[in-house]
């Protein structure tokens, strides 16, 4: 029987073992169960579901063919946008936003009769590692509650993890798809920047930001990338996917693949999270891939450049909310200036003001060259660093985050700290490469490990082929007690 | 280190308010994540260009009228609105 989740109830729809309706009634109940708890969802669309199941129990029955995802029940994160449906960013400056157009991603989905079943949870704005910046609170792990589901897609990580929607599009900036699904046991992909369209994805960062399907396995990845990554002119940086349909080399045979590890990725992790990734080492060399390791001492300077770059857009980007045209609207000001400061102010949650402070600092005149300008030269020298590795190995074995998920309320105490932990997943984003992370194993308290397996640019195909490979043999997912019972 | 006197100009720039009781720890929070940004200015200056990603240049399209959204629809989201435009408080006295 096949693993990937989607293909088992593409071929029950088909089989009509059960109707589309059943299935997403399932799912719309598992959500009312288990929703208080993991917080998961901030807005449900229940007729939605089950509109688009009755269309697609029409088709079956009138014995027309249906796709692999039509049907299928899924989530969107709040930052993508949905023509019709409230599209927060689960910032108060947007909680009773509603777009009047679709992200093309959602677009796409739409019109394979994809079974919205809400929209998830996300730090606000996408800014965080916890989750626990969002407006709504935090979402929590579906293997442990006491623990956050990781940041910034924690809705989607957590609602697919708990079995409470069956996959997800997430946003990754700097980790925000791969590190929460580490967090939670499950796989997701952060695309080559340009390869799925961010037409529609409300802005935090342009130059980093890119949608990723999160799912319980690794071909789930591949049938969600495939249909996902197409050219869109709305995009002036989309570029589609190059080459074959990423599923048709997914299960090939790995042996002789070079897998590269960059010594600095194993430094200063903790202790259980480097020996899991030695074992999925292990795992490789017995699929007869061939390991190479090298050094990228630029790597130490990816984190401050992220830091820099990412918040230097976003206090550009997030100038639009002034409350004239959408969102909230400061009430009791003198004049124009003071109402959108007050508006702003008042909208915004802390660490998105944090945010946009630094990037208004290091863009602003005296230290623009101190900071923008030579964060811009070393991404330059960390893409070189990568370009060079990759002329030795075809991918890049490392570890997603240097720990497992964080307690609740662990994050928000430091700054700084919180920054460091996503030290293994921004040279992606800065250099616009593909990754995805994938469940390698458990810490002494059972909470899942991620490994991240990186390439070149457009070479999702590899990366898969590689993650597919590694599960086949290893497989660490672990269902949880939350969801819905098929 | 970061003063609270440049917190002051920038929060000014960036069209934000900091509250008194804000002031101590934001000015402590910023000089630490300035510190931290800081570490780059440790790196030697291999003078690598950085202008984008995957060589992307620039997209044109021919300039042609298409269907816009609907002014009903776009003012829908706007709290304030008047004759089909957007209300602000006036800006020039």
């Amino acid at each position: 029987m096949s693993e990937s989740k989607i293909m088992q109830l593409h071929e029950s729809l088909v089989k009509k073992e059960f109707s589309c309706r059943e299935l997403t009634e399932k799912y719309i109940a598992a959500i009312e169960k288990d929703n208080s708890t993991l917080n998961a969802y901030v807005t449900v669309t229940p007729e939605t579901a089950l509109g688009t199941a009755d269309k697609v129990d029409a088709k079956i029955s009138a014995g027309e063919e249906i796709s692999l995802l039509e049907g299928i029940p899924m989530t969107l994160k709040d930052n993508i946008s949905t023509d019709g449906i409230r599209t927060t960013c689960c910032s108060k400056i947007l909680e009773d936003y509603t777009p009047i157009y679709d992200a093309t991603v959602w677009k796409i989905l739409k019109a394979q009769n994809s079974v919205l079943l809400g929209k998830t949870n996300m730090d606000e704005f996408a800014m965080g590692s916890s989750c626990e910046n969002s407006y709504f609170g935090g979402a929590k792990n579906p293997h442990n509650v006491g623990h956050v589901a990781g940041g910034s897609s924690g809705g989607v990580a957590s609602a697919v993890g708990g079995n409470i929607a069956v996959y997800g599009l997430g946003s990754d900036t700097g980790g925000s798809i791969r590190q929460p699904a580490s967090f939670c046991g499950i796989v997701g992909m952060k695309p080559t920047y340009g390869a799925v369209s961010r037409f529609g994805l409300i802005a935090y960062a342009s130059s980093l930001d890119q949608i990723g399907p999160i799912t319980t396995n690794v071909e789930d990845t591949a049938i969600v990338y495939d249909a996902i990554s197409q050219y869109d002119p709305m995009d002036s940086t989309s570029q589609g996917r190059k080459g074959a349909a990423v599923c048709d080399t997914l299960k090939n045979d790995i042996k002789g693949m070079k897998i590269g590890i960059a010594r600095e990725y194993l430094e200063g992790i903790r202790e259980d999270v480097r020996i899991a990734v030695e074992n999925a080492i292990s795992v490789y060399q017995s699929l007869g891939a061939e390991i190479v390791y090298f050094n990228m001492p630029s790597l130490k300077y990816a984190l401050p450049v992220y830091y820099i770059i990412a918040c230097a857009e976003a206090s550009s980007n997030l100038g639009r909310y002034d409350g004239i045209r959408y969102g909230f609207k400061a009430e009791n000001y003198r004049d124009v200036n003071d109402m959108v400061k007050k508006t702003r102010s008042t909208g915004f949650g802390e660490e998105v003001k944090r945010r946009i402070l630094l990037g208004t600092y290091v863009l602003s005149s005296g230290y623009y060259d101190a900071y923008y300008k030579k964060a811009q030269n070393l991404r330059g020298t960390i893409v070189q660093a990568f370009k060079k590795a990759f002329q030795a190995c075809d991918v890049i074995l490392a570890p997603t985050v240097p720990m497992t998920a964080f307690e609740n309320g662990h994050a928000v105490s430091d700054p700084v700290e919180t920054y460091l932990t996503d030290i293994c997943t921004v040279p992606v984003n800065i250099c616009g490469l593909p990754g995805v992370s994938v469940p390698c194993g458990f810490d002494a308290k059972g909470m899942p490990i991620g490994m991240q397996l990186i390439g070149d640019s457009f070479c999702e195909a590899k990366i898969l082929n590689a993650a597919w490979q590694y599960e086949k043999t290893a497989n660490q997912f672990r269902a949880s007690d939350f969801g819905a019972k098929l | 280190m970061v003063s609270k006197e440049e917190i002051m100009k920038i929060a000014i720039l960036s069209k934000l308010f900091v509250a008194d009781d804000e002031i101590d720890k934001l000015t402590k929070d910023m000089g630490e994540i300035i510190s931290f940004a800081d570490t780059i200015n440790n790196a030697a200056d291999e003078g690598v260009e950085f202008d984008n990603i995957n060589n992307l240049s620039n997209a044109f399209r021919e300039d042609e009228v298409v269907p816009s959204y609907d002014r009903e629809k776009i003012l829908k989201n706007a709290k304030d609105q008047d004759d089909g435009c957007f209300l602000v408080k006036n800006i020039m006295k």
